[in-house]
């Protein structure tokens, strides 16, 4: 395996060089939190955080994007498809989970006959740098779900703390070819490998939160009607805040605005959890409680969508369990519907 | 790769008003690119995404059968804000068009058997175009006996008058009109569809049912059928219903782990029973 | 010092005593969070499962957001903020006064988790307690000690009603009121300054906003059937999160909650985003203040100023 290393007060020049070359996305802090903005300058990137609030699919996917613009008149109408990106864009500093949900994503979107070209396009242009987590949360959970902290899915670099170095690994072509072009980066050495195995081992270690994932798709095949969902869904409130910090949620709503002569149609995030998604034009509901809207998300997540994709939906990331404005922690569901 | 969210855009050349109270029209477009037009190839069952730009989009059932050549019917009830976009349209007017999307009616799984199309009020549309596509003569000697089933609150609601009164015509097919509550001057029957399907007995011997129609509807002509002998397999539903882009990305259709404009809108009893009660 | 296992104990008693004597079909409180410093909503139907139910200083949530649109006889955990919205809903009708128990808990206010993770520089917080005054926080490298009092909620350092107004069963002693004078300390500051500062702080806010509506749903006044942000004949204004949609989303939402909005603090700080709603609910506040001299929640007898009007309301802004 191939990597380069570099001290940790060369981070800020590495940043630097691929403003250079690139458009870069980095974690940047606001406020007390963290989020992914474009930068311009080595500086404004932090490495020093546990984890963005919003995940990176906001980079590939925005709250708000617009599908086309449109133009009607006496003559008729035109229409305006929205240029695809064509620069070259690095994400920088991502986490393997967030990075893993890409690879989710990724799948999703290039499934079936239609393939959701925004997306795609600024995925493929973009190279992804990730961030090894030395110190998983008590929140996270990736390791029961095929992921770890040092996790490789998903990145073309990924940046490993050694302490006093970052232990830069290289995974894809495209990684190898960013690194050619900063080359004061240094050949890393065994002993970095070593040191990096041994942090890695001791992160694994702390993750607490174990699933059998298999006997859990088992479980819920029979718990569509299980009492539990009367219990569980009392205090949520149906925000969207669980499902918009989820890295490997990707619901979406179109809607046109404009005039009779000209606008745009965009499309916007959605959650299963607005009464309003699955509200029908003859009045009807399907899911007319939080009950049947709480039970779409935990089995969209753990049972319905692995049965496509063959993995639980879920990267572990624990975003939602944090963020949750009623403390409704999906560990607890999971570990509920495990002792049933 | 082209965008999958850009329709393409065609011309209303005919509006024709279903009912009496006016809010069902029939549409009939030409797509404006003759190009687009000659590659729209579609199947009965299958659906479209039409937009009226400025007011948003909506999935409808097409209305047309493949085998009518030239143009596309749509038949749209007046209910949101788009649909009522439309209505207020005059023939000439543009709007956009996105398909064809969904699976259709499986006319291979059809083919050589006995097929009986039971349809409730507005929901006919799609069996309309299943019909059509069956009684045409290049392909009507590819399926064997035909009943068609179809009610109506009054016969002012019921579809496609024109479509009906030729049926009735036919030696080829079976049709069975019914309206809910006795109207004077109706000569057809009398009766909840459930009832009238019940009373008529298709049998189920080499027979697929395909039913389309309100959920109330549904719920007490599915047990009628089982009744009939017909296998779960053999009994096709079209869910037209919550769908937004169409193309199964947006998610909102997801039903456990299909999605109804991809896998759907057609499935079989025996799917939906697999399937989440979410419908 | 007031003892909060007695009234951790004392909540259960009144609890147990109400379902056993079938006085409530549910009870609705407080139980211990998953993780430090946070604590879940709790909703108990079995008088044995009363001790789930806990009182510490984590107990921020407002709770009444549970009351509305339920048809069943509850017991309700209530602060003075939270008691005091109970009253609002109850005066718009949205409550029933005969089908609510309240069980009133003076507050002395409770503890801002996300300026305790400041303090430790968003190292992740593993462990914390509260006792008396101190609180005591634990992560993998550090342990500390704070005063509680820097670390309580910005709605609860101007909070003038720890009290509840009103409540059917009183839980604790009652704790003294703040009167000291300026309880719009932060309005006045960015009153002061220039519209253009005004307007870049409120753009880098609600900037950040996702429309995750989380804010509207935490509120116990946001109780309309169908909110304004999801009608679409006609449709007053966009979902997307372009900034000048986002702020009349955010600005309509507040002008509706004024003179109703009693500063729990749960709209802030639920706000997966932090950004600061306070800022233009506690406006509106001071604006009812002077204006009406009234204060939302505080009387079953008084209708929110937004909801009527008096002969002697100032008009000044008339033209003759």
């Amino acid at each position: 395996m191939k990597a380069k290393i570099m001290d940790k007060n060369e981070l800020q020049d590495f940043v630097d060089e691929l403003t250079k070359d690139y458009k870069v996305f980095a974690p940047v802090k606001m406020n007390r939190i963290f989020r992914l903005k474009e930068i311009s300058k080595g500086k404004e990137a932090c490495l020093g955080y546990q984890n963005t609030r919003q995940p990176p699919k906001e980079i590939f996917f925005p709250q708000t994007e617009i599908l086309f613009t449109y133009k009607m008149d006496k003559e008729g109408v035109e229409l305006e498809d929205i240029p695809l990106p064509n620069e070259k864009r690095v994400l920088f500093g991502i986490r393997p989970c967030d990075a893993r949900a890409l690879v989710f994503l990724d799948r999703f979107f290039s499934s079936g006959d239609y393939k959701d070209i925004s997306y795609l396009e600024k995925r493929e242009k973009t190279t992804i740098i990730g961030l090894a987590c030395n110190s998983p949360l008590s929140t996270c959970f990736c390791t029961s779900l095929g992921g770890s902290p040092f996790g490789k899915e998903g990145m073309d670099l990924l940046l490993e703390d050694i302490n006093e170095k970052y232990l830069i690994e290289i995974l894809s072509e495209q990684g190898a070819k960013l690194v050619e072009h900063i080359p004061w980066l240094k050949d890393a050495e065994n002993a970095d490998f070593e040191r990096a195995k041994k942090i890695s081992e001791e992160a694994e270690s702390t993750i607490k939160l174990k699933i059998a994932v298999e006997g859990l798709r088992k479980k819920f095949d029979s718990m569509f009607d299980a009492p539990l969902w009367d219990q569980i869904y009392q205090k949520c409130i149906g925000c969207g805040v669980c499902t918009y910090l989820c890295p490997t949620c990707w619901c979406f709503d179109i809607l046109d605005e404009g005039t009779p002569t000209c606008g745009r149609r965009v499309r916007i995030w959605d959650t299963c959890q607005f009464p309003l998604f699955t509200l029908e034009a003859s009045g009807l509901n399907p899911r007319p409680s939080g009950k049947e809207r709480m039970r779409q998300r935990v089995m969209h997540k753990f049972n319905y969508f692995p049965k496509d994709f063959g993995e639980l939906v879920c990267v572990g990331c624990g975003r939602c369990v944090q963020a949750c404005p009623v403390n409704l922690d999906i560990r607890e569901i999971i570990k509920a519907i495990m002792n049933t | 790769m082209t965008n999958p969210y850009l329709p393409n855009i065609a011309v209303i050349k005919k509006i024709i008003s279903e009912n009496e109270v006016n809010d069902i029209k029939t549409f009939e477009l030409v797509f404006e690119d003759p190009e687009i037009a000659k590659n729209f190839k579609y199947r009965p069952g299958q659906f479209a995404e039409v937009s009226f730009f400025g007011a948003g989009e909506c999935p409808i059932g097409i209305a047309s059968s493949p085998m009518d050549e030239g143009f596309l019917q749509f038949t749209i009830k007046k209910i949101g804000v788009v649909t009522t976009a439309l209505h207020n349209c005059k023939e000439g007017d543009k709007i956009g068009i996105r398909g064809p999307y969904g699976n259709g009616w499986p006319i291979e799984a059809m083919e050589g058997r006995n097929i009986v199309i039971v349809g409730g009020g507005f929901a006919f549309t799609t069996l309309r175009s299943l019909a059509k596509y069956i009684l045409h003569e290049r392909n009507r000697e590819r399926f064997k006996e035909l009943t068609i089933i179809y009610g109506a609150r009054d016969p002012g609601e019921l579809l496609y008058k024109q479509d009906l009164e030729m049926w009735g015509k036919r030696s080829d097919l079976n049709t069975v009109l019914t309206i809910d509550k006795e109207v004077a001057g109706w000569k057809g029957k009398v009766g909840y569809v459930p009832t009238i399907l019940k009373e008529s007995a298709p049998s189920s011997k080499d027979a697929v049912a395909a039913i389309c129609g309100p959920p109330v509807m549904i719920k007490f002509s599915i047990p009628v059928l089982t009744e009939l002998g017909f296998p779960a397999d053999k009994i096709l539903l079209s869910l037209e219903m919550r769908m937004k882009c169409g193309i199964g990305k947006c998610g909102r259709c997801n039903i456990g782990s299909k999605f109804v404009c991809k896998d759907g809108p057609v499935f079989t009893q025996k799917e939906l029973q697999e399937m989440p009660k979410e419908h | 010092m007031r003892n909060i296992e007695n009234i951790e104990d004392s909540i259960r008693e009144v609890a147990r005593k109400l379902l056993n004597e079938k006085k409530v079909e549910l009870v609705i409180g407080y139980e211990k969070g998953t993780l430090p410093l946070r604590t879940a909503p709790c909703f108990i139907d079995n008088p044995d499962d009363v001790d789930k139910l806990a009182w510490n200083a984590s107990c921020d949530a407002n709770l009444s957001k549970y009351l509305i649109g339920v048809d069943k006889r509850i017991g309700i955990i209530a602060k003075g903020c939270d008691a005091r919205s109970i009253i609002v809903c109850i005066t718009e009708k949205q409550i029933d006064r005969e089908k609510v128990v309240i069980i009133g808990i003076p507050c002395a206010g409770v503890v801002d988790r996300k300026k305790i993770e400041a303090e430790v520089d968003g190292e992740e917080i593993l462990e914390a307690r509260v006792t008396g005054e101190k609180i005591m926080v634990k992560g993998k490298n550090f342990e500390k000690t704070l005063p509680k009092k820097n670390f309580l909620c910005d709605s609860c350092l101007t909070c003038r009603h720890r009290n509840p107004p009103i409540c059917d069963i009183m839980v604790g002693n009652k704790v003294p009121e703040i009167t000291s004078a300026e309880g719009f300390a932060e309005v006045s500051y960015l009153e002061a300054k220039s519209a253009d500062d005004r307007w870049a702080y409120f753009t880098k806010e609600l900037g950040n906003c996702i429309r995750c509506y989380a804010c509207r749903n935490v509120c116990p006044l946001c109780y309309c059937k169908e909110c304004f942000v999801d009608k679409t004949l006609p449709l007053w204004f966009g979902k997307t999160n372009d900034l000048s949609d986002t702020m009349i989303y955010h600005i309509v939402r507040v002008l509706h909650v004024a003179g109703r909005c009693v500063d729990c603090g749960a709209c802030s700080r639920v706000c997966p985003m932090e950004i600061d709603l306070r800022a233009l609910t506690k406006k509106t506040e001071k604006i009812v203040k002077e204006r009406f001299n009234y204060e939302a929640g505080i009387s079953l007898k008084e209708v929110p100023p937004l909801g009527t009007f008096k002969l002697e309301d100032a008009q000044e802004f008339v033209i003759e």
